[in-house]
């Protein structure tokens, strides 16, 4: 892969990432209610604009670069997204929640591979 | 998020099987499945061109299969939305990994497409995995 395909994998996944923890940053403000709630349609905007870079940058990914290639990181997009959420939202996981994940992303990059 | 929080001030879903946030995922995950064979179906019926468009995925359009496939996917969007409500974000989105079990079964049902050793090796660990997050989610649920 090139320097120039690596990069775009990389901001793919970051805003996939970013994208999913908007979300689910703009649904639990919306659930508190108050003024907890308040701006929660804005963080909701912002997260479908990430998802929307990352639908576009996988789509424009998957002509240029053999899939064997790309899908691993299909498969660790839920791990990413365990840490994220660990790091800016505070989420825990236990030991099962960890194993289930990992075999999970283990499972997709066989599936994706095939 | 919602795990700081105790018991008593985290958000409920609405009563009902139908609202359970765990199901909603479900769904999601079979509507996610649906709209892949549907937009699978709908390119496979779209006339072949070398075109820009082509390439961007518009001609695609021009099938309802394809419409249907966008509809699938904004109405699991929607129970998305709805699940993230409740559940926490790497939770569910590892259990939406059942996408993955769903799209190579439909394939094979719906497009005669073939599951070799490593794909159905595969499906298999994703079954696996999960498994043990749904026994996580019930020690969470227990403690709650």
């Amino acid at each position: 892969m090139s320097l120039t395909a690596w990069i775009v994998v990389i901001i793919s996944q970051l805003a996939l990432v970013a994208g999913q923890i908007f979300l689910k940053r703009a649904m639990s403000r919306r659930e508190h209610g108050g003024k907890k709630a308040r701006g929660w349609t804005g963080i909701l905007a912002i997260g479908i604009v990430m998802m929307t870079v990352w639908f576009l940058l996988w789509l424009g990914l998957m002509p240029r670069i053999d899939l064997s290639k790309l899908m691993p990181f299909e498969g660790i997009s839920p791990l990413l997204i365990v840490l994220g959420a660990a790091a800016f939202l505070h989420e825990r996981l236990n030991w099962r929640g960890w194993a289930g994940v990992i075999l999970t992303c283990c499972g997709v990059v066989l599936v994706s591979a095939s | 998020m919602h795990d700081q929080l105790p018991s008593a001030a985290r958000p409920k879903p609405a009563p009902g099987l139908f609202w359970n946030p765990y199901l909603q995922i479900f769904l999601v995950v079979l509507l996610t499945a649906v709209a892949q064979v549907l937009l699978k179906i709908g390119a496979d019926f779209s006339p072949a061109h070398d075109s820009l468009w082509s390439w961007l995925g518009l001609t695609e359009l021009g099938s309802w299969w394809t419409w249907l496939g966008i509809l699938a996917f904004v109405t699991s969007f929607g129970g998305w939305l709805y699940a993230l409500r409740f559940v926490p974000l790497g939770l569910a989105f590892a259990l939406t990994n059942g996408v993955h079990i769903f799209v190579p079964i439909g394939s094979w049902l719906f497009l005669g497409e073939h599951i070799g050793l490593l794909r159905g090796s595969g499906i298999l660990i994703i079954i696996a995995g999960i498994l043990l997050l749904t026994q996580s989610v019930a020690r969470v649920e227990e403690k709650v």
